[in-house]
């Protein structure tokens, strides 16, 4: 179909020739636009929105493969479409043109008809890149608020994990979290549990992305103070976190897919540095004494959502003044190099045995940091959490 | 994905066809399973002799497979390699699946308890 608004630039010094193909293009419909030279040509091409020049070869200034070379140069936000009359069929002119971005050809004082269906060919490929055009910018702008989406979402997860710029109890704890993609499928909390006793968790939902971090805010937000305290503590203080691990197993087996996630979890005394953990699927997490020896912590356990009659036990570890317990989700141990070597357990406890020299605070940063290192500058393919949880000395 | 060869008219085995069973490929794996067991296959020993790593993914899916076999028959792991090995103890699948050194045991051990 002709879209009668059009516009044609006509670039050619022979005035005859010009109001002749003037008069032509008006009469199929469109607006001509005449230019005596290629550089009044040029100034039109950037001043108007036209998308079809005619051009002859020769002109004074500036000829007609400088302009179309001058065109593709030009910063534009729609493609021209170039025709190029000429005099002959001359391989070697045509050739040139060709690589200077001519897209067409018609001879000087061809038929009405040949120049009709050379506009059409013209208007039909406008027509098409300004519909790829559209697309694209419908995808785009979908695409950028998909993105907007899952920055708000990271933003409301990250502010469900602790603030942990303080020391809780005379627990000094730090921690990172890096997630693989925008939003994680790991989570984690420390907090107060009663004057004495500082309970903490970490959680891993198997795989990552979108889907395992829904599951993870959901955790984030059941696993209160005020739920762990219920769940882990007995009536009279007793630690029992495995029970708390059986209740959430319990509620998350109900369903049928294959989700499930593992956990870590304890609560340590800050009177007698006595922790009680229960350990489900999680990787072993590191105890690390004040003279740098370090201890993975338990032997295994099943982990949440995926055995609805699986039984969990509670362990227990002597946590000393100045011992720091580092908790990484599997994505640092799994963590590959780019020769496909994991990062494994012995490199990350040489990281933690540094603990009593560097301090706590800084343990989760040197692991992240040996991390990146280790996949040369790769972004990690799971999600990542380290925390550091040290004893200091109670006044 | 998966290559299955009939040990007997009753016990197949099925190596995983794949290095690392993980996000990427765990339900592609899952599902090609699934297909076994629906169209009647029911003592089954996955060879992890070739896969040399198991994440939680891969992990959720083997247990999937299992729920689905259920009183039918059995399912059994053979030729677990020390990183796979980790992922199972850690998770205490020692305890759900039960695990042969290498696929000729776990073939001879099903067939005699058949």
């Amino acid at each position: 179909m002709l879209a009668p608004s059009l516009k044609i630039i006509v670039a050619e010094d022979d005035e005859i020739q010009q109001l002749y193909l003037c008069a032509l293009i008006n009469g199929l419909g469109y607006e001509s636009v005449p230019a005596e030279d290629g550089i009044a040509a040029l100034d039109l091409v950037r001043q108007t929105d036209a998308q079809i020049v005619i051009t002859g070869l020769q002109m004074p200034n500036l000829d007609g493969i400088g302009l179309t070379r001058q065109i593709r140069g030009l910063d534009l936000d729609h493609y021209v479409h170039v025709i190029m009359l000429t005099g002959t069929d001359d391989n070697e002119v045509r050739n040139e043109a060709l690589l200077a971005g001519v897209d067409d050809f018609m001879t000087k004082g061809g038929s009405t008809a040949i120049l009709k269906t050379r506009i059409r060919t013209a208007t039909r490929l406008i027509n098409h890149a300004s519909e790829l055009a559209d697309r694209t910018r419908v995808l785009k702008a979908y695409n950028e608020r998909i993105q907007e989406d899952l920055r708000a979402a990271a933003a409301a997860q990250r502010q469900l994990l602790p603030k942990l710029q303080d020391d809780i109890m005379g627990f000094r704890v730090a921690s990172a979290f890096v997630p693989s993609a925008i939003v994680s499928g790991d989570m984690f909390g420390c907090f107060a549990l009663s004057p004495d006793k500082l309970g903490f968790y970490a959680v891993d939902v198997s795989g990552h992305g979108v889907h395992a971090s829904l599951l993870s805010v959901a955790i984030g937000h059941l696993v209160t103070p005020e739920y762990f305290c219920t769940k882990a503590l007995h009536n009279n203080d007793a630690p029992d976190p495995a029970a708390m691990v059986a209740e959430l197993n319990t509620r998350f087996s109900a369903s049928e897919n294959d989700d499930y996630f593992t956990m870590f979890c304890g609560v340590i005394d800050k009177v007698s540095g006595r922790l009680d953990y229960c350990q489900a699927g999680y990787p072993s997490p590191f105890y690390v004494n004040q003279s740098g020896i370090a201890e993975a912590i338990g032997d295994g356990g099943f982990p949440v959502g995926m055995i609805s009659s699986a039984s969990y036990e509670n362990g227990v570890h002597q946590f000393d003044v100045d011992g720091t317990l580092i908790i990484c989700s599997d994505a640092a141990s799994e963590a590959e190099n780019p020769k496909c070597q994991p990062f494994g357990n012995e490199r990350l406890r040489t990281i933690a045995e540094t603990s009593p020299r560097i301090g706590a605070q800084d343990i989760p940063n040197k692991i992240v940091h040996a991390l990146t290192e280790w996949r040369s500058g790769q972004p990690l393919e799971d999600d990542l959490t380290i925390v550091a949880i040290e004893r200091k000395n109670i006044e | 994905m998966i290559y299955t060869t009939e040990y007997s008219s009753e016990i197949t085995i099925i190596r995983p066809g794949v290095e690392r069973l993980t996000a990427v490929n765990a339900k592609a794996f899952k599902d090609e399973m699934t297909a076994l067991i629906d169209d009647g296959s029911a003592h089954l020993i996955v060879d992890f002799k070739d896969v040399t790593f198991l994440d939680s993914s891969g992990l959720g899916a083997l247990v999937g497979i299992l729920k689905r076999v259920g009183n039918r028959g059995d399912l059994a792991v053979s030729g677990l390699r020390p990183d796979v090995e980790q992922m199972f103890r850690i998770c205490r699948m020692d305890r759900v699946f039960t695990i042969y050194n290498d696929v000729e045991t776990a073939a001879q051990t099903m067939s005699e308890s058949l």
